[in-house]
């Protein structure tokens, strides 16, 4: 059996075990080892979480509060506190980018992480998820369990594998193995309704669904017909899209020598507008607002910026603002520290102006409402 | 259940309530027509949830009921025939037959009661209005509505009612139509969005009728009767923006000149320009205008004069040629004016002539800032 020719990832899917629940018995040690149920209002609710020792009569999140209570009868609700839940998934995430900064939080306890290229040069994701537990252990007090392989589907079905307190690796030369021998309920996608349709058509297995073509997949499921062909021959190629967006992108210089002529700073503004231009097209992002810092030899700092009427990420463009800026005044002083920094950036991607890379930008108008 | 009916009669209604079927429904039951048979009246009526349209037609019947029939297979049935009587039957076995005199057909059929009952307006306020009016109205606007669906409200026509006067608007940020009836009045104000689905099929249908429409509405639904048919629509949701905010009150520019002459202009001119931006550039002088494009990736480029009356400075603006193209063509005037402040303001195109009594139009168009 083959892999698929993909560039292979190194994808985690960290998942804190009975999250809510272990929060509950963090704060509140005397309810450590006994069934708890995480609710909004008591009874009358619905179990958003249950702890391990819950779970073992049947609790189950979404069940109502009332028939919770039924098949266990000590079982003991807690409000939610989604502040407190908040503060540790924080502390978690601040785990997960001592690693690597493609991070995809699926919800305050889990998270895809892309450790292909990862901060620690660590080659082993295992060893990766590990620490990575064994931090959130230290930092935190909770379980988290984990699941690595080589993409975000197959890690976040083996998250699921050693639960609680434990990891699964599904290396890339037993991904097929693993995926044909999955329980189709088990396919992140399948639900009750697509289970029972995939039964209906004797798909109970990853080997069953392994054994329809593309076109009897289609037909029958649609369009997530293709889905499911690609992700049982271990084809998923979704990326881990890390949410955290840029306020602003800069570089600066500090100069071994003061500089007092204009001259001088345009042709390090230069170097340093090279370096502005590099990552913003490195994190795909263009500025509307363009700042200048000037620190002078005094050590007094003063900046200069400017808004422009479209998104910029070229660096011609960039200097011009640059120049503007700096010839805007006097300088006050000898300079010892020169920087250009891009804010306003187009994060949402919605109102993306294209710069061409020669200078003709027309831009198209709009009304403002 | 038993009724007979003229084949060509049906289908013409049938094809209009067609238009409000969506292609792939995720409720099964709207791939159907409900009819509603009482005795010598037949109600047809189609749904997307979001609109009901239902016509009234007279049929030879003595008997009730009510059954959903799909569209699909009965609209194709009925295409085929030449004009003759039809028999639909509703037999025991869940099938609608349908004689013709060429043989017979059975359909399956949904009960009636599966069908979603449009909704039932409370406390409307109401305006009537000549069915042609409104078409005209929709016809004029309609175009300039976008597809954004971040910003749903401007996918959608603003129905502006006073006492004085009725006012359309439709606006995608780039183009704005703005269109005035002084001629015709409500008996108080009200505002409210209508979708772009049904103002089409409004438009499609009234267009040159002289029927009355009686336009009732309230904060949620808007309900158009005329002649045998009733529509029924759910409105937009939000708040419309202000746009009169952003008519230049100011225009020292003035343009005017022969419609067809800049509007055919524009279309050839806009072959040589770029394939994504369609943008053209007009230099006007004295009393020339130059509209110019280029596209630069493949070295097309092409220029035209054309004379015309302009009283202001020199000026070079940009334009999306589509826009203005749309626009000249949504128009029947012989002369159009454009008036002008700033390269990066506004354009506002309105026809000189050719207007009915009551009757105002006033186009906005976002120019495109040029470079060079």
């Amino acid at each position: 059996m083959e892999v698929p020719e993909l560039p292979l990832r190194k994808i985690i899917h960290v998942d804190m075990d009975a999250f809510y629940a272990s929060v509950a018995q963090l704060d509140d040690p005397s309810l450590v080892g006994k069934p708890i149920a995480v609710g909004g209002s008591g009874r009358r609710g619905v179990v958003s979480a249950a702890s391990y020792e819950a779970r073992k009569f049947g609790v189950r999140s979404a069940m109502a509060g009332a028939l919770a209570a039924k098949l266990c009868p000590e079982l003991i609700f807690v409000k939610t506190n989604f502040e407190r839940y908040k503060e540790i998934s924080d502390k978690v995430r601040k785990v997960f980018f001592e690693y690597t900064d493609l991070v995809e939080p699926l919800s305050l306890d889990e998270a895809y992480l892309d450790v292909t290229e990862n901060k620690k040069g660590n080659p082993s994701a295992s060893l990766i998820a590990q620490d990575i537990r064994a931090k959130i252990k230290k930092r935190t007090g909770l379980n988290a369990s984990a699941g690595i392989s080589i993409n975000k589907f197959i890690a976040k079905v083996a998250s699921d594998v050693n639960k609680p307190n434990g990891q699964k690796t599904v290396p890339p030369e037993e991904v097929l193995e693993f995926l044909e021998a999955l329980d189709i309920k088990k396919f992140y996608g399948v639900g009750k309704v697509m289970k029972e349709k995939m039964y209906r058509h004797g798909i109970y297995t990853g080997l069953d669904l392994k054994g329809k073509s593309l076109e009897f997949l289609e037909e029958h499921f649609g369009k997530s017909g293709g889905y499911y062909y690609n992700i049982v021959r271990g084809i998923h190629t979704s990326q881990v899209k890390s949410e955290r967006t840029r306020k602003s992108l800069a570089a600066e210089r500090t100069f071994n020598e003061n500089i007092s002529s204009e001259i001088f700073m345009l042709e390090k503004l230069e170097h340093i507008a090279d370096e502005v231009e590099r990552r913003l097209k490195k994190s795909n992002v263009a500025g509307k607002t363009v700042t200048l810092k000037i620190k002078y030899s005094d050590f007094t700092l003063q900046t200069r910026s400017k808004t422009l009427a479209l998104y910029i990420a070229d660096k011609h463009l960039i200097m011009e603002t640059v120049k503007e800026l700096l010839f805007q005044e006097g300088m006050k002083n000898s300079v010892r520290l020169l920087g250009i920094s891009m804010s306003n950036l187009n994060n949402d991607k919605k109102e993306v102006l294209k710069v061409s890379e020669e200078k003709k930008y027309d831009v198209q108008l709009k009304l403002e409402f | 259940m038993k009724f007979i009916v003229s084949s060509s009669y049906l289908l013409k209604q049938l094809q209009v309530l067609g238009g409000i079927i969506n292609n792939n429904n995720t409720l099964p039951i709207l791939d159907n027509f409900l009819f509603d048979l009482d005795g010598k009246s037949l109600t047809v009526s189609a749904s997307d949830l979001e609109t009901t349209v239902s016509s009234h037609l007279d049929v030879e019947s003595s008997e009730h009921g009510k059954v959903c029939i799909p569209a699909r297979l009965l609209l194709d049935t009925l295409k085929t025939f030449p004009e003759q009587p039809l028999t639909f039957t509703v037999e025991d076995n869940n099938t609608v037959e349908i004689s013709s005199n060429h043989g017979k057909y059975a359909l399956a059929y949904a009960s009636g009661e599966e069908f979603p009952s449009a909704v039932d307006l409370k406390d409307p306020s109401s305006t009537v209005m000549q069915g042609d009016i409104l078409a005209t109205a929709i016809s004029k606007t309609i175009f300039a509505s976008g597809n954004d669906d971040l910003r749903p409200v401007m996918s959608g026509v603003f129905f502006q009612f006073s006492t004085e006067s009725l006012t359309f608007v439709a606006t995608d940020a780039h183009k704005l139509v703005k269109y005035t009836r002084n001629d015709v009045k409500a008996t108080e104000t009200a505002e409210f969005i209508m979708p772009k689905k049904p103002l089409n099929l409004l438009k499609s249908i009234l267009a040159g009728s002289e029927d009355e429409v009686t336009i009732e509405y309230n904060e949620s639904n808007a309900k158009f009767s005329f002649d045998n048919t009733v529509l029924i629509s759910r409105l937009i949701d939000g708040k419309y923006p202000n746009y009169e905010a952003v008519i230049p009150k100011e225009n020292p520019n003035q343009l005017s000149i022969d419609r067809n002459q800049f509007l055919n202009s524009v279309r050839r001119v806009s072959i040589f320009s770029n394939k994504t931006t369609h943008q053209i550039r007009l230099k006007i002088a004295g009393a020339e205008l130059n509209i110019s494009a280029e596209d630069i990736d493949y070295s097309n480029k092409a220029e035209e004069r054309l004379t015309c009356d302009y009283q202001g400075d020199d000026m070079q603006i940009g334009f999306n040629s589509r826009f203005l193209t749309e626009m000249l063509n949504n128009l029947s005037s012989d002369e159009v004016s454009l008036e002008m402040s700033l390269p990066n303001r506004a354009g506002i195109l309105t026809p000189v002539d050719g207007l009915d009594e009551g009757e105002v139009v006033t186009m906005l168009v976002m120019p495109v800032m040029l470079n060079a």
